[in-house]
């Protein structure tokens, strides 16, 4: 029998969505039939669909061209249900599948299947912020995959192109102002049939991007790894039968919905959770594009979780801050895909498909806010649209590494994820090639801290697992620079009884170009502030502080076998005033920005990644860890010594030695320190709400931030007010 | 299911549990009995004898005092009913100028104290560093977790707690109180 019944798949859709409203299980499935009876043919074939999907990424990322998905595998794949559910994904960017599916799923809404019809073949694709992608530059692509003559299944892929034709070059475009600056726009378009891409589609690519070489590149990739799970997916329905692959598809989304429900229910506990998050974006004074951008922004980015007696996850943003004039602005659909990536990292992480999205309820984000920005302003920037979410997402790993903890599964323990500061290069390459793409570096921060030790170095990365940054060499190949550094950075990580992973710092100098600008961008970066991630006492990690010297005297050093520059130095004596002199010198930008001028020959450019947030008071961390960070040169002797209050018994060359008896004396006397410096909440309160009335020391920034989250969020106005006790209708 | 023996959570929760025993932990199906265990190992490890109702962070319990649920820290310093944000019964210190910043973020690294307070929240018995917030002026403090212990208790656990109180939030009613 035909999966179909002879129902249109909007039918089908429309079906589908009945029977969970109907019985709580997604295709109304209260059995899983296939995994009962024969369990190991069902987890058997899931594993093969999952690496027939990894087996695209493989493919895929290989044919591609440019050095993000070629080298950094900044792309995935993914097998769909005829009605769009993802039912197993690749490695890669994992933000994606919801999006993916929501991509297939409003085609079908949309009655493409009546016209231009679904045919083995057909290629579609979306990159439009509003028809539910990200940002331009992420291609989204589709193809319907037939058995005979019915429609089974989807595949889908993303890829991230290194220049989508926005104002201004790269991928990272946080300077757009409007959607009109955000690149080529492929609203929902059939782009190809019988396997091809029509002429049309790559003449636009010519025309309207930088890059296009690579970004046809990167799309005959993409098509190459559906082409690859449609060919593997022949042979395994030929195999297994075509009931058995209906059923079974059908069967891994909603079991996978089922795991998210019963890891919460045996997990965490029942309750409201709350978590403020903030981050800056300061462009006041810097090189901009139109003047309603010579402004700073501050964003307010808060998570609220309900989670009910039945285990539901209810979510929402209220006090969400207003959009802004920049690329930072995204639908509520690609933060919901967002959302199933951090699921599938803390929760629903057994089988990673669309199951876990029947497992929450998410409020619609306040109208006008970052968050939902196209009802009130249609044309709002999505040029880096992933900036601000990936900081709210960062919430979602401390939120539930708390619950965690609370039922005593210490090992499933979490705290909050490092930053994305990314680095773009666009000008001519050493070859006399024009190129504008990412480096890698952004894609390898540390790791949070765990509830029993921490986080790893330079091997995590929140938007994807693969956390790769890429050999130095190939980087190396593609852009005009030369690595002086790439070392693990000290005190990159949070201070706290467990430290979060450490971030590394590339040191580049600029070689074999005619004039290169260097874009140090925001895709989830804070550098005015620090994250709100002191969990359970620990001080959150170091701002982003970029640095870049030009005009420099390096050439001079070279030629004289005087020291270069290697690292960051310490924060008092930066490395690259101490050893470099140069026309222009910047050790503390506050980032993101565009270089004023292009870069030339021995310029120097200091890229820190952050490390990760940490957990526990600084000094309750172990005298042994700390011994060994210091002889590893993890942290420095002042924080060791103010931050954690050790005392260091012997410190020879570069060995350290720890006196225990006397660091617990010196902790001892810093409880008591503390104790006699604090007061009393209710007194700090009294004084500070007068301040908040007056807006003492509040940047404007802060106080746009504040009026708008009110505006938008009446009720989380209302609270506000009431905590500080602040007159009915006070505004910022 | 897997079952874990207390001597291995606890050496889980000082740090000293072998990586290859942590990745049973992690890679088995978790063991339904763990919370039970969890609370065992706490409650042997603080000199108080209130019974521990729920571990809110790895230093603050809720427990049950003569018929009230309230926070109380390892060191047996209280901070009140469960229902109320314990941060306002703690001492805090605030760093919100630059000298007060840059004595842990010095230099380059120091975050703009017009953009950014750091709260300290500090028990008043031990002197420790609870919970630290980087936050805007004009960011209440947030209350973190506020549990519904009678539906984890009766329906997730199947064990009800003798009294019931209502899921509630007071902090706003402490602050009405606090303003009069």
């Amino acid at each position: 029998m035909n999966g179909s019944n002879g129902r249109s798949l909007k039918e089908r859709m429309a079906s589908n969505d009945k029977a969970f409203v109907d019985t709580g299980h997604l295709f109304g499935l209260d059995k899983l039939t296939r995994k009962e009876t024969d369990p190991g043919t069902y987890e058997a074939v899931w594993h093969i669909l999952s690496n027939l999907c990894n087996a695209a990424w493989s493919v895929g990322c290989k044919v591609s061209s440019s050095p993000i998905a070629a080298e950094g595998g900044d792309a995935l794949w993914a097998l769909h249900t005829p009605t769009g559910e993802a039912i197993c994904v690749s490695r890669g960017i994992t933000a994606h599948p919801g999006l993916l599916a929501d991509m297939i799923k409003h085609f079908i809404e949309l009655d493409y299947e009546e016209y231009p019809g679904f045919h083995q073949g057909d290629i579609f694709e979306n990159n439009d912020p509003h028809h539910g992608g990200i940002h331009a530059p992420d291609f989204d692509m589709c193809m319907p995959l037939f058995y005979g003559d019915e429609l089974v299944a989807w595949a889908s892929c993303v890829s991230h192109v290194s220049d989508c034709g926005s104002v201004t070059p790269g991928s990272i475009g946080f300077l757009n102002p409007d959607c009109y600056s955000d690149g080529i726009c492929i609203s929902m378009e059939k782009v190809g049939e019988g396997d091809r891409f029509y002429p049309w589609y790559e003449n636009r690519i010519r025309s309207r991007t930088r890059t296009p070489d690579w970004v046809m590149g990167d799309a005959r990739g993409r098509l190459a790894g559906c082409l690859t799970i449609r060919e593997k997916l022949t042979e395994v329905i030929d195999k297994y039968g075509l009931d058995f692959f209906r059923d079974a598809t059908k069967e891994y989304v909603e079991d996978s919905r089922r795991y998210a429900v019963g890891r919460v229910k045996s997990q965490t506990v029942p309750g409201r959770i709350r978590k403020s998050q903030f981050k800056d974006l300061a462009m006041k004074g810097k090189r901009i594009l139109l003047g309603k951008q010579d402004i700073d922004c501050h964003f307010n980015l808060p998570m609220e979780l309900v989670i009910d007696k039945h285990a539901a996850v209810h979510i929402n943003l209220r006090g969400a801050s207003g959009t802004v004039p920049f690329g930072q602005n995204i639908s509520p659909v690609a933060l919901e895909s967002g959302l199933l990536m951090g699921y599938s990292h803390i929760i629903g992480f057994d089988m990673f498909n669309s199951g876990p999205k029947a497992a929450w309820k998410v409020e619609p984000p306040p109208s006008g806010s970052w968050a939902n920005p196209f009802e009130k302003d249609f044309t709002a920037s999505s040029g880096v649209a992933w900036a601000p979410a990936i900081m709210w997402l960062s919430s979602l790993y401390e939120v539930f590494g708390r619950l965690f903890q609370m039922r005593g599964f210490v090992e499933e323990m979490a705290a909050g994820a490092a930053t994305t500061m990314t680095a773009e290069f666009a000008g001519m390459n050493q070859q006399n090639m024009y190129v504008a793409g990412l480096t890698l570096e952004q894609a390898s921060n540390g790791s949070p801290a765990r509830g029993f030790a921490d986080g790893e170095n330079s091997a995590w990365c929140l938007y994807t697992p693969n956390a790769d940054f890429g050999n130095a060499e190939i980087s190396e190949l593609y852009y005009p620079i030369l690595f002086l550094g790439r070392n693990i950075e000290p005190d990159s990580a949070g201070f706290g009884r467990f430290r979060g992973g450490l971030g590394h710092t590339a040191v580049w100098m600029i070689h074999g170009t005619t004039g290169i600008e260097y874009q140090c961008g925001c895709a989830g970066m804070r550098s005015k502030v620090v994250a709100n991630h002191g969990m359970y006492g620990a001080y959150p990690s170091v701002p982003d502080r970029p640095g870049y010297a030009s005009d420099t005297n390096v050439k001079q050093l070279i030629d004289a076998q005087q020291p270069l520059i290697h690292d960051r130095g310490d924060p008092e004596k930066p490395a690259l005033s101490d050893i470099v002199t140069a026309r222009e010198m910047h050790t503390t930008m506050i980032a993101p920005f565009v270089t004023p001028e292009p870069l030339h020959d021995y310029d120097i450019i200091v890229h820190p990644i952050s490390g990760a947030q940490s957990m526990g008071d600084p000094i309750d961390r172990s005298v042994a860890a700390i011994e060994d960070d210091l002889n590893k040169g993890w942290v420095r002797r002042r924080v060791a010594e103010q931050i954690h209050g050790v005392v260091i018994a012997k410190a020879e060359r570069d060995e350290f030695e720890l006196d225990v008896a006397a660091t617990e004396k010196r902790r001892q006397a810093i409880r008591a320190e503390r104790k006699k410096k604090a007061i009393p909440f209710k007194q700090w309160w009294a004084k500070e709400k007068q301040k908040v009335a007056a807006r003492e020391g509040m940047d404007p920034a802060v106080c746009t931030m504040w009026r708008t989250s009110m505006d938008l969020s009446p009720g989380y106005g209302a609270e506000l007010r009431r905590f500080w006790n602040l007159p009915e209708g006070f505004t910022f | 299911m897997a079952q874990f023996v207390k001597e291995d959570i606890a050496k889980l929760m000082d740090g000293a549990l072998p990586w290859p025993a942590v990745q049973d932990m992690m890679k088995s199906p978790k063991d339904p009995d763990r919370f039970d265990k969890y609370v065992e190992i706490l409650q042997e490890r603080v000199s108080w004898k209130e019974q521990i109702l729920l571990p809110l962070t790895p230093k603050l319990f809720i427990v049950a005092k003569a018929g009230q649920r309230i926070v109380k820290c390892t060191c047996g310093h209280e901070f009140g009913d469960y229902r109320c944000n314990w941060k306002l019964e703690s001492l805090v210190n605030v760093r919100d100028d630059e000298a007060s910043i840059s004595e842990i973020y010095p230099g380059r690294d120091m975050p703009d104290p017009a953009w950014v307070q750091i709260r300290e929240y500090i028990c008043a018995g031990c002197g420790s560093f609870l919970e630290i917030e980087a936050v805007p002026r004009g960011c209440p403090p947030d209350f973190e977790f506020l549990p519904d212990l009678d539906a984890f208790y009766s329906e997730w656990l199947g064990r009800p707690l003798p009294d019931a109180a209502e899921f509630k939030d007071l902090t706003l009613a402490k602050i009405a109180e606090w303003s009069k």
